[in-house]
């Protein structure tokens, strides 16, 4: 018996779906678009997010050198580099090997170097701290007692950069979730308005169902579904659209944005968050068409 | 049994659609309730349907006082019953046969034996020809007759219509409550509303005459 009112059910979700096509492509367009902008942030977020990682698993600190450094001092340097108990790997980076760098990571500023007279890196130290999680005061302590070297010009630890970007990752799933957020509401009220209609559409065909004994959830399920496969089938597209938006991106930008590009490039969501999306877009389908059956269906 | 015990029903002051209405109904009975226009009758049918909630009195159908199940639970009482409404209440954009088979749809039966019956069903009021029409392609009789075999469908214990022999003509008419008698043969409780007195004279075993909502005979034709 359960499986032939199955059948009912999906038959007559089905049929009123394609009855009222045009209201539910409307619907449908709308739940689509709230996740995509969900999907999209999250999007950016997660790639801000690992970018960071990337930089906190293999945190370095770079001391650059003034330019002619007598060799003597520069060794020193290193000596001393290399005796803190902060430090596990120590590199040496020549201004050849600086320039061929900048050449491989940005071919398209290859002409500006050319013309430049003389080469315009210093020679650089790369330190490797032991461990991402060592005492950032205890690091600045270090960078500030190496900064006291005249032969120190410049340091950089990217570990500002990490944090910056972790930031930034953050600020983008909340503005995800804000934007998405209010779309969400929206798809919410049209789901449920749009099951409204669909109730006063077939208020004597409900009237009847009741009149030869259908029983309260014989007469909504129906209704219910509609809602939940809207929901679904908007986060499914809209998880499609995010898909095709990843694989055209990078083939629109080209490389005109350099290492910048890294930072804006989309990357596909993770499991958990694709499930999460289709879960939510069933939920808030299924809810839309309950607070309408709530309001509008009394039995 | 249908037991209707001081029913009293008023939509608006200072009119009563039903006044002390109070009668019985045995199982198995074959009924018909007349009496002019606004005379309550629909009002009486629509009471032990339970589409209306008297004003006062009591409504006992086989030992249940009805007014007493709860809304949620109104759809047993109802399945136990057939019933063929004035205005047919028809689904325009769903085929003669979904017509029939939405009151075993709502039962859970399974297709199969939905077919076997729904054919059944219309072939007793002569309509299996037209299973695959749209109910707007059909005449105003053979619209009241696909109503009918929605109501007898599924074998009900009790069979109540409004006036369903009001647009067809007097042979058909005649058929119809003889496939009602039919019906009642089996067991069934079948109480009609109409005002064909021909009908009355040819069919009625008992005869509940109401004039402005009051009962005013309950005896045999």
């Amino acid at each position: 018996m359960i499986i032939y009112k199955a059948r009912y059910f999906l038959r007559e979700t089905v049929n009123n779906l394609w009855q009222y096509k045009t209201r539910h492509f409307f619907s449908l367009t709308i739940i689509c678009l709230s996740f995509l902008i969900v999907g999209l942030f999250l999007s950016v977020s997660n790639n801000l997010r690992d970018r960071a990682d990337d930089l906190s698993r293999n945190l370095v600190i770079v001391f650059y050198l003034e330019k002619n450094l007598p060799a003597s001092e520069q060794d020193l340097i290193e000596q001393q580099v290399r005796q803190s108990p902060l430090v596990a790997e120590v590199r040496v980076v020549s201004p050849a090997q600086a320039s061929e760098k900048f050449l491989q990571d940005f071919p398209g500023l290859k002409d500006i170097l050319m013309n430049l007279q003389a080469n315009p890196f210093p020679t650089a130290i790369e330190a490797t701290l032991k461990d991402p999680r060592l005492s950032y005061e205890e690091t600045l302590r270090f960078i500030a007692e190496m900064k006291k070297n005249a032969g120190v010009e410049d340091v950089q630890f990217n570990r500002d950069w990490a944090e910056k970007i972790q930031s930034l990752g953050r600020l983008a799933r909340a503005v995800g979730f804000f934007l998405g957020g209010i779309l969400v509401l929206a798809s919410f009220i049209i789901i449920s308005n749009v099951i409204k209609l669909n109730v006063f559409a077939r208020k004597s065909e409900i009237e009847i169902l009741r009149l030869v004994g259908g029983t309260n959830t014989f007469i909504r399920i129906p209704f219910l579904l509609e809602g939940l496969i809207l929901g679904i089938a908007g986060s499914l597209i809209s998880l499609l659209l995010l898909l095709v938006i990843i694989k055209l991106f990078p083939v629109y930008l080209g490389s005109s944005l350099g290492a910048l590009q890294e930072l804006i490039s989309f990357r596909y969501l993770t499991l958990s968050q694709i499930v999460s999306l289709i879960a939510g877009g069933g939920f808030v389908g299924f809810l839309g068409s309950l607070s309408s059956l709530a309001r509008f269906l009394k039995i | 049994m249908i037991e209707l015990y001081h029913v009293w029903k008023q939509y608006e002051k200072p009119q009563w659609a039903l006044s002390d209405i109070t009668l019985t109904v045995k199982t198995g009975e074959f009924c018909f309730i007349t009496g002019p226009s606004g005379s309550g009758k629909s009002t009486l049918l629509k009471t032990i349907y339970r589409e209306v909630l008297p004003t006062e009195g009591q409504i006992v159908i086989a030992g249940k006082n009805i007014l007493r199940i709860p809304d949620h639970k109104i759809y047993l009482l109802r399945r136990n019953m057939g019933i063929v409404y004035q205005d047919f209440r028809l689904l325009f954009h769903r085929r003669v046969f979904d017509n029939v088979a939405v009151a075993l749809q709502v039962l859970g039966s399974p297709r199969k034996d939905m077919k076997r019956k729904v054919f059944i069903a219309l072939r007793m009021v002569n309509l299996h020809p037209r299973i695959w029409d749209y109910p707007s392609h059909l005449s105003y009789g053979e619209q009241q007759r696909l109503a009918i075999a929605r109501a007898v469908v599924n074998n009900p214990r009790i069979l109540l219509a409004d006036e369903p022999t009001g647009n067809l003509d007097p042979k058909l008419a005649v058929e119809i409550i003889g496939l009602f008698k039919e019906i009642n043969k089996q067991g069934t409780t079948v109480i009609i509303c109409t005002h064909d007195k021909e009908l009355i004279r040819q069919f009625g075993d008992r005869i509940l005459f109401l004039h402005e909502g009051k009962l005013l005979r309950k005896d045999a034709a």
